[in-house]
């Protein structure tokens, strides 16, 4: 598609494209498409939550219970793993949840920029997930938290092998986490441009295939990004969980 | 009260709505896809963290190339221990 130098390639959605310079202490802070995509993710979360509970009405309407759904969903999801603990992680999990959803759902509307499609996002995501959990986790158990990694009822000669492998296997949650929320966003707008593609290269009036196809994919696409953000939410109760009970 | 008015009406349109509408069949489609690419995203995560622990302990201890090889098992291993922890997982849903 990148004939004759110009630029249709399908990863050019994901370019960075900075509005403006700023530099401070060597590190580059500028306001990019990326940014803004995050504000404007922050604001219709705002605003669609703030607007649509306002009238606080007995019998919801239609808008008002998209919220409350989304409220219960997230509550609902916190109790069944974490269970009466989980409570005070609301706010957190929710935050988070809502801001992937509705990042991704940002992203499928045309010309929009999906800030979940890089990995440096989801990874601080991610990061911020992980390095909470375990700062939770040696809040409440102290120095007892090292026996996560310490399997009871194997015989003491296994554990030089089987400690190292639970150390990496907690040290790759993040990684897990932020890859697959990453890869699917990153695989799914990509697979769209191609077949868009697709519908300007074929001949006469066989473009119309690719533009079915395109329609059936980004249904899929939106269920995708619901899904992904669902799985990043409960995976991070399951870790809150962990941090509550070793083993 | 307003409120009162409005739950009866809502309750006399969810039961015309519940006669004339079919309950809502759940379809249950597994997405091989999605799977399949659960599962990697965990062996490969876990391999990652391995080969990076053992380059590093290779970079300050001089020990190469064994930390690289000792720990890519380490790796491999974990992200098996991964997967086995997503299978049980699922299982028990």
């Amino acid at each position: 598609m990148a004939a004759k130098g110009e630029k249709h390639s399908p990863l050019e959605q994901f370019e960075i494209i900075p509005f403006t310079r700023t530099e401070i202490g060597g590190y580059d802070i500028s306001f990019t498409n990326s940014s803004l995509s995050m504000i404007i993710t922050v604001a219709v979360i705002t605003l669609f939550l703030t607007l649509t509970v306002n009238p606080r009405s007995l019998v919801p309407t239609r808008m008002q219970l998209i919220s409350e759904l989304m409220y219960n969903f997230v509550a609902q999801l916190l109790s069944d793993t974490v269970g009466d603990n989980g409570k005070k992680y609301f706010p957190f999990v929710f935050s988070l949840f809502m801001f992937v959803l509705i990042g991704n759902m940002v992203g499928m509307v045309p010309y929009q920029f999906t800030f979940t499609s890089h990995i440096i996002v989801t990874f601080a995501l991610a990061s911020v997930v992980f390095i909470g959990v375990t700062i939770l986790g040696f809040v409440n158990h102290g120095i007892k938290f090292f026996t996560f990694f310490y399997i009871p009822g194997v015989p003491f000669y296994m554990h030089p092998l089987l400690i190292p492998i639970e150390v990496i296997s907690y040290l790759s949650r993040p990684i897990s986490l932020s890859v697959r929320l990453f890869a699917n966003m990153l695989a799914g707008h990509t697979l769209l441009k191609v077949f868009a593609g697709f519908v300007v290269a074929m001949p006469f009036f066989t473009g119309a295939l690719p533009l079915v196809f395109i329609v059936a994919l980004t249904g899929l696409e939106i269920l995708i990004a619901f899904l992904q953000a669902y799985v990043f939410a409960i995976l991070t109760c399951l870790y809150i969980n962990d941090a509550y009970h070793l083993h | 009260m307003v409120d009162e008015e409005k739950l009866q009406k809502l309750k006399e349109r969810i039961q015309t709505a519940k006669a004339t509408n079919t309950p809502y069949q759940k379809t249950k489609k597994d997405n091989g896809a999605g799977f399949g690419f659960k599962i990697s995203t965990e062996i490969i995560a876990a391999l990652v963290v391995g080969v990076g622990i053992g380059l590093i302990v290779d970079k300050y201890l001089g020990t190469k190339p064994f930390g690289l090889i000792i720990f890519f098992i380490f790796g491999a291993l974990a992200g098996f221990l991964n997967v086995y922890r997503v299978m049980r997982r699922i299982e028990k849903q």
